[in-house]
């Protein structure tokens, strides 16, 4: 998972076609439909690589 | 992989202009030379408003800010601070407002009375990554929108107090509702980024550096008025913010929020950018309407008014850039009491502005409104250049008007600036020092909107030409005791006659400068004097013989050769060959000034009863 439109694992379904409703809440704070602290993890990943410092990442 | 520091380097226009690609160029190569590549992040970000001191490099999580950077200043804040983790005081801000360097935007006097809210992510985040601006709650407000009415959405933006921030003022919600109301299937959002006015680039700089939060905004207007398609207007002079544009366009539409069905709520809304081709009479609605059904770029009447019958005819809602950058604030959860927390009575929130001219730190700022136009221009502006003397501030674009001295503990907000004669605009702040002329001012400000009035309307088409053949005459030593009167008549009528705000505001710079500058152009017109010695026709340069040491700079610099006098021995000016360049001026020696500029009156045109038809005398 590089990016948040990346699916964390196979229960992720999000994408342009077939969109979920929490997709934006589910970035920052997902995985938000099922419970997997590795999908928490991998999100987490994205938003360490970039954050400026920890006031960075608005949820 | 996490990266040890992140580099934000402004690739703003401002900075850019400044040379912070070659700065980036050399700090890549910099960093290969050492091996540190992929340790450190780099990124072209948006701006963080000190245009003045670019180009900047903010290094995080140190939080250190560095200013006026070369790009052989690069090794040094490898080697010195990435590698040697010291700070490079020398790189730091420095100003003559801080006693001693100081290293962060806390530290800075230029962003102590700002507060960012449209400028919240620039130089914070990369523009061309989603991904951040999502992390910094970004699309959040949009999800919200999602599970609301419109009555609702529109109602929060009306209770906001949010008004337009394209120069009149309309009330955003308001204008909303309407647009909503109006009946009709097909409805579109407009964002109008055709910015015009000399000195403004505060929509480019929202544009270059957090373009999702227009697209954000737009997406959230879509839903209040039922609209499924936009526009994003820009001008074509701004290429950097139509690419960014572009790609947060292209970002959305792949993570499903611009296209059909967006986050599967069974709504659509697709947005296309239109490129402007350089009138500014279409940064006017209905003329930019017109522009882009692909009809000549012309206002037209109102009523019907854009959110009634806009684009093809369909209701349309158009805001600029600022307004829609405000709109994720407001409908995020919370939104709208911490927007209405800030600013005056009748005109909430921050307002953006360049400032422009003889100020010390050019650049952007975002101020609350209220703020007095003291505070921007002393404390965040820095004060004037040279240690000069503030004369007037033309707030509000060529359509603006000029508020002198006495006003500069006016607050600024929409009504305390019309009641000083002036308009809030798109937020350009041009200060003028001692050394401008007012009259010369009001005729540059005059040529502007003379040349760029569509030319449907007699009021602005002529009336404007004939303001300005007037100015120019007074600016040349032609100018007759009338011609105030004249001007002030053809001022009002062309501002009551004009049919779009072109016209009806093209006035305003000659109207201020007259109400609180009308010794200027009694000077001119009766003494044929330029109390601020611009105006070329009214001067008159001399050579002081007392101080002069016969240098010979200046009949080495006068393209005219109208410098006469030996060697060590005084010059003389011949007043019949000089052009009045000034290059004289400017290169006699500073502990010298034997070069003096005069504007003592010409002398009155020589009469003689005697001649014969066709004598050229008096010309």
């Amino acid at each position: 998972m590089e990016l948040f439109i990346d699916h964390c694992c196979e229960k992720c379904t999000h994408s342009k076609e077939s969109a979920c409703k929490d997709f934006i809440a589910c970035c920052v704070e997902g995985p938000i439909c099922h419970e997997n602290p590795e999908c928490k993890a991998k999100r987490k990943t994205i938003m360490a690589r970039v954050a400026l410092n920890d006031k960075f990442v608005i949820c | 992989m996490s990266f040890e520091k992140h580099l934000m380097i402004c690739g703003a226009t401002g900075c850019i202009s400044s040379g912070s690609n070659k700065v980036q160029q050399a700090l890549v190569e910099e960093l290969e030379k050492h091996g540190l590549k992929g340790k450190y992040r780099l990124v072209m970000g948006g701006c963080p408003g000190l245009c003045e001191e670019g180009p900047i490099i903010v290094i995080y999580p140190d939080e250190v800010f560095y200013c006026r950077l070369k790009p052989e200043d690069m090794t040094e804040m490898v080697e010195k601070h990435l590698i040697g983790g010291e700070v490079v005081e020398r790189l730091l801000y420095n100003g003559p407002d801080v006693d001693s360097p100081v290293r962060f935007y806390d530290s800075i006097p230029f962003y102590a009375k700002q507060k960012f809210n449209v400028l919240r992510n620039g130089g914070i985040i990369d523009p061309e990554s989603i991904d951040e601006y999502i992390m910094r709650g970004g699309y959040r407000a949009f999800s919200r929108a999602l599970e609301m009415d419109p009555e609702t959405i529109y109602g929060e933006v009306k209770q906001s107090g949010l008004r337009g921030r394209g120069g009149a003022g309309f009330p955003t919600g308001m204008k909303w509702q309407f647009a909503a109301q109006s009946k009709g299937s097909k409805k579109y959002v407009v964002c109008n980024a055709d910015e015009g006015d000399p000195g403004a680039f505060m929509d480019r700089s929202i544009l270059e550096g957090d373009p999702h939060a227009i697209l954000e905004g737009m997406l959230i207007c879509g839903l209040a008025i039922g609209a499924d398609e936009g526009y994003i207007y820009c001008r074509a002079e701004y290429p950097l913010a139509i690419k960014r544009l572009k790609i947060a366009i292209d970002q959305a539409e792949n993570y499903g929020l611009l296209g059909k069905n967006i986050l599967g709520y069974g709504k659509n809304f697709k947005i296309k950018i239109k490129e402007g081709a350089g009138a500014f009479v279409c940064g006017e609605e209905t003329a930019l309407l017109a522009s882009i059904e692909g009809r000549r770029g012309v206002p037209r009447h109102r009523p019907p008014f854009p959110a009634v019958e806009g684009l093809w005819g369909k209701p349309t809602c158009i805001n600029n850039v600022e307004t829609f950058a405000n709109i994720p604030l407001i409908l995020k959860k919370g939104g709208v009491a911490d927007f209405a927390s800030v600013g005056t009575e009748g005109s909430k929130g921050t307002k953006v502005f360049a400032l422009a001219g003889k100020i010390r730190n050019t650049g952007l700022c975002e101020v609350p409104m209220g703020i007095t136009i003291r505070e921007i221009i002393f404390d965040v502006g820095g004060g004037i250049k040279d240690g000069r003397k503030f004369k007037a501030v033309q707030a509000g674009g060529p359509s603006g008007g000029c508020i002198p001295e006495e006003y500069l503990d006016l607050p600024i907000d929409y009504d305390s600036l019309t009641s000083a004669g002036a308009i809030m605009g798109s937020g350009g702040l041009v200060v003028m020092d001692e050394g401008t002329c007012m009259v010369d001012l009001a005729r540059y400000f005059l040529s502007f909107t003379q040349k760029e009035s569509c030319g449907q309307c007699i009021p602005c088409r002529l009336g404007t030409t004939q303001m300005f053949n007037i100015l120019n005459d007074i600016t040349e030593g032609r100018g007759k005791p009338e011609d105030i009167k004249l001007l002030e008549e053809l001022a009002w009528a062309i501002k009551k006659g004009s049919m779009c705000g072109l016209g009806q505001t093209a006035p305003n710079p000659v109207l201020t400068t007259l109400r609180y500058f009308r010794d200027e152009y009694e000077a001119h017109v009766y003494e044929k004097r330029c109390p601020a010695l611009v105006c070329k026709a009214l001067l008159r340069y001399c050579i002081d013989p007392e101080k002069c040491i016969g240098c010979r700079r200046c009949t080495k610099e006068c393209p005219v050769d109208a410098i006469s006098g030996e060697k060590k021995e005084p010059h003389v000016i011949d007043q019949e060959l000089c052009i009045k360049c000034g290059a004289c001026f400017d290169v006699c020696p500073k502990k010298v000034q034997a070069v003096e500029v005069l504007s003592e009156g010409l002398p009155e045109p020589k009469v003689n009863e005697t001649c014969e038809e066709g004598c050229k005398c008096q010309s």
